[in-house]
């Protein structure tokens, strides 16, 4: 599995890039294997402001219906239009043209309760 | 959880595995889409050795299965297989089966899900017919090569024209050497080979087929891409599109019903449900957009709540649809009315259809 360097990572699998105040959102390569082939990505609207670690949208394999969560809090500026027509983007590139969302964020106290790449590496082992 | 006899082989293929029927069975290999393009252009090989396998032994096996299904069985010709369901005394199914007619006995394949309840239910109505009941259940295997490839894949490796045995019929020889019933049967929508062997043998004869079509494109093929298959080709799954409350009239197999047999159990709730044509049944339905159809969503015809989805999924070989099945009532089955699924509080626009989404362009037998 891979787990890139620089990003920071939720225990319910998601990877977080951020860049001053904004931030891009994606499944790790590990949620992608876990979920199987991905169907269907269902994201948030433009504008929406989501807190921190709350169920912002939903993505589906062949057999299961998982909750996509947000690991930053802030406000939607764009969605990934590609996984409309082509969701098995996630499936093949989970960290690059398969990103879910960017995000304004709301602060930058948001760092606490993620995990670099080697801790998420070992939480992966462990779960 | 129990294991099939190709458990081992399933851990060596790093299968994901999931307890289904009581068995820990693979769900997917690598890809559930791959394994399903797989059986579709070429073949795939599925472990199904969870399913339940029962003989019935008897000169009355025939009239007495005759008593407790809806299709008729004394008509069968020797070597010949045929579905058929058991009924409740109201209509409702208790198991989708399919029947195999052998020299001097007959195999009865059932869901795996229901091999406990179908082992009682059948010596529970044995007394006095006479009928030997012996279930293999656990330790007979079913191993299924289904696809386009399968005839030209499994034909070398049988002692017996496999291309001369006609769809829906079944023979005893030998594959890779070791005894076999083999049948032109599956449940994907394609040609294919059902080969019933013993547990003992069944890992020799999963791995040399695996090894020697690997060149041809034969894959294994988990229970996921198995439901996708089925789903595709309009075939029930019990628990979804049939069950003790859903009968077979409803499940739109009327093809199966023999109302004209003298007796059957469950026969005068079916019949009157046929008079009256009152009742709820599965449709097709396709989504407008992508967003898949889960078990359960409710269906509404304008404002009125009609029904629910029974299956869903996408339909790799129907252009990536959004398609799956729903129990709806008669005002909202017409193929082509306009239904609105609801989808996480959302209401999404779907079509209904006839069933099967998905034919096979080939025929299936001898060339």
């Amino acid at each position: 599995m891979a787990q890139p360097e620089g990003l920071l990572y939720s225990k319910e699998h998601e990877w977080v890039k951020i860049d001053g105040d904004r931030a891009t959102v994606g499944i790790t390569d590990y949620a992608q294997d876990s979920l199987g082939d991905i169907v269907y990505v269902e994201l948030p609207k433009v504008g929406k402001q989501v807190a921190q670690s709350a169920a912002v949208g939903v993505v589906e394999s062949v057999k299961a219906v998982s909750d996509l969560f947000t690991p930053v809090g802030g406000e939607i500026l764009e969605v990934n239009s590609a996984l409309e027509n082509d969701p098995a983007l996630v499936n093949r590139e989970p960290f690059e043209g398969g990103w879910m969302f960017k995000l304004k964020l709301d602060g930058d106290s948001q760092k606490a309760g993620l995990l670099s790449a080697a801790d998420y590496k070992t939480f992966t082992k462990e779960g | 959880m129990k294991r099939t006899a190709l458990y081992g082989e399933h851990v060596k293929l790093r299968a994901r595995l999931i307890p289904f029927g009581g068995f820990d069975m693979p769900v997917q290999y690598e890809s559930i889409l791959k394994e399903h393009e797989a059986v579709r252009k070429r073949a795939g090989l599925f472990d199904l050795s969870h399913m339940g396998q029962f003989i019935l032994e008897g000169d009355g096996v025939a009239d007495w299965a005759d008593r407790l299904t809806v299709n008729a069985v004394p008509t069968m010709k020797p070597w010949q297989a045929r579905y058929n369901i058991f009924t409740n005394e109201r209509g409702g199914a208790h198991d989708d089966v399919i029947f195999y007619r052998l020299e001097n006995r007959w195999l009865l394949v059932v869901n795996a899900g229901n091999a406990d309840k179908m082992w009682k239910h059948l010596n529970d109505n044995a007394g006095g017919s006479g009928v030997k009941l012996t279930s293999l259940h656990g330790r007979n295997s079913l191993i299924a090569i289904q696809g386009p490839s399968s005839v030209a894949m499994l034909r070398p490796h049988a002692d017996f024209d496999l291309n001369a045995l006609k769809y829906y019929f079944c023979t005893e020889g030998k594959v890779y050497g070791k005894d076999a019933i083999v049948a032109r049967t599956g449940y994907t929508g394609e040609d294919g080979f059902e080969l019933f062997v013993d547990g003992a043998d069944a890992p020799e004869i999963w791995n040399k087929l695996l090894a020697d079509n690997a060149s041809s494109g034969l894959i294994p093929a988990g229970l996921g891409a198995r439901d996708l298959l089925r789903l595709e080709a309009g075939m029930p799954l019990y628990g979804h599109e049939l069950t003790e409350e859903i009968t077979p009239l409803q499940a739109g197999l009327d093809w199966v019903v023999k109302l004209e047999k003298p007796e059957f159990l469950g026969k005068a709730a079916l019949a009157a449900q046929k008079s009256a044509d009152d009742y709820a049944r599965i449709v097709g339905i396709v989504m407008d957009g992508r967003a898949p159809a889960r078990e359960g969503y409710h269906v509404f015809l304008g404002e009125k709540r009609v029904g629910e989805i029974r299956s869903g999924s996408i339909g790799p070989s129907v252009g990536n649809k959004s398609i799956g099945t729903a129990l709806l009532e008669k005002e909202a089955a017409t193929p082509g009315t306009d239904v609105v699924v609801h989808i996480r509080g959302t209401a999404y626009g779907a079509k209904v259809v006839e069933l099967p989404f998905y034919k096979r362009s080939y025929k299936i037998g001898a060339a």
